[in-house]
């Protein structure tokens, strides 16, 4: 009986222990991704910021400028792409509107970005874009990989059409989470002009044929949850200028858009809620039942040693019969 | 030889589950949103 049992406990014991690193390497990869139809909407500020006032064409400072940036996932462009690509595709339509203190557009830029559902990795396929113009993304965007590494990444710079790297400079505490912390800053770069302005008759094309030059520069921070990959916050110190632009400014620089962008306190508590779910669910995947299974399968195994011990001891082999002389 | 056969019995649910997810292709999980890219602040977040 005490041998049976400890053949019952040797085989959950093998079974937890196969488990453990099948949860961790090969249920992950394929379970754990980001949903298709992902819907999120980030509100961030800049309090005051300097903009340009297209009436007056002077650089003005007002009390706040804010940019509402919607991440919208395409379910049916995804599979559409899955069935080239052979793995699993997410496509974000994303938008980011950038509205005045009176509410109206400043500027907007759509953007399409399509990447590997789990390892975060660029897909390219036809569609790729920012603000109509097809792109080839390298690297990430909006979003780092799940685990991330203290390493730096190539990030994708969407006024620049561009990848630069963005630094890993250290581990934070965050409203008590552990988060990386992550800074890329774009030196002046001459930037294509948006494809919507705020005014109506100046057109990107009109400015490029009067010789005005659009050039931007940013610092851009993020304060990363390392286990979903998550931003739990994100700042960007940025600066837009037109430059060449005497003929109809009269005067040769004059400052499109400057401001601290920070994410709005809400968006900030919403956001940290989100992670916390989603952390406590890659982390069951990845660390508690992996652990808790190699736990219990050495303890199976040790209670199984010890109850075939017992069993040999209680049934020991009979001596052989001798007849008596 | 008990157990091999045991050791081999408790693999049996490991393989099955990696057969699971080699042949079945997880649900998608739902349409895209029939939400808008946002052109207004929509306000604060609850």
């Amino acid at each position: 009986m005490r041998r049976r049992a400890s053949l019952v406990l040797l085989a959950f014991a093998v079974c937890l222990a196969a488990m453990a690193p099948t949860l961790r390497w090969y249920v992950f990869p394929r379970a754990v991704k980001i949903p298709p139809n992902q819907y999120q909407v980030t509100v961030l500020e800049a309090k005051p910021a300097t903009l340009l006032n297209y009436s007056t064409l002077k650089a003005e400072q007002v009390e706040k400028l804010t940019i509402i940036q919607t991440l919208k996932g395409n379910v049916e462009e995804s599979k559409r792409i899955e069935r080239h690509a052979g793995r699993d595709v997410v496509v974000w339509d994303s938008l980011s509107y950038v509205a005045g203190p009176d509410g109206k557009m400043v500027s907007q830029i759509p953007e399409r970005y399509i990447f590997d559902a789990h390892s975060q990795d660029p897909v390219h396929a036809t569609g790729e874009s920012v603000d109509g113009d097809p792109v080839r993304r390298e690297g990430i965007e909006f979003k780092w990989p799940f685990l991330t590494e203290k390493r730096d990444y190539q990030y994708f710079d969407a006024q620049a059409r561009a990848s630069a790297p963005i630094h890993y400079k250290g581990t934070r505490t965050f409203r008590g989470m552990e988060v990386y912390y992550f800074e890329q800053t774009i030196p002046w770069t001459k930037v294509p002009m948006p494809k919507s302005m705020p005014v109506k008759g100046i057109t990107a094309e009109f400015l490029a044929r009067t010789g005005i030059t659009r050039w931007y520069t940013t610092k851009r921070m993020f304060w990363v949850e390392p286990v979903t990959g998550a931003p739990v916050n994100g700042e960007e110190i940025h600066k837009e200028e037109l430059r060449d632009a005497r003929t109809l400014m009269g005067q040769d620089t004059v400052t499109a858009f400057a401001g601290h962008v920070k994410m709005r306190e809400d968006y900030l508590r919403s956001t940290e809620e989100l992670v916390k779910s989603n952390r406590a669910l890659v982390l069951l995947v990845t660390s508690y039942l992996p652990r808790t299974f190699v736990v219990l399968s050495l303890a199976l195994l040790a209670l199984a040693l010890w109850l075939e011990a017992r069993g040999r001891r209680a049934d020991p082999v009979r001596p052989p019969l001798t007849r008596p002389s | 030889m008990r157990a091999l056969v045991a050791a081999a019995i408790g693999m049996v649910p490991v393989l099955l589950v990696i057969l699971l997810f080699a042949l079945v292709d997880l649900p998608p999980d739902g349409p895209t949103s029939p939400q808008p890219l946002l052109t207004a602040d929509p306000g604060p977040q609850k």
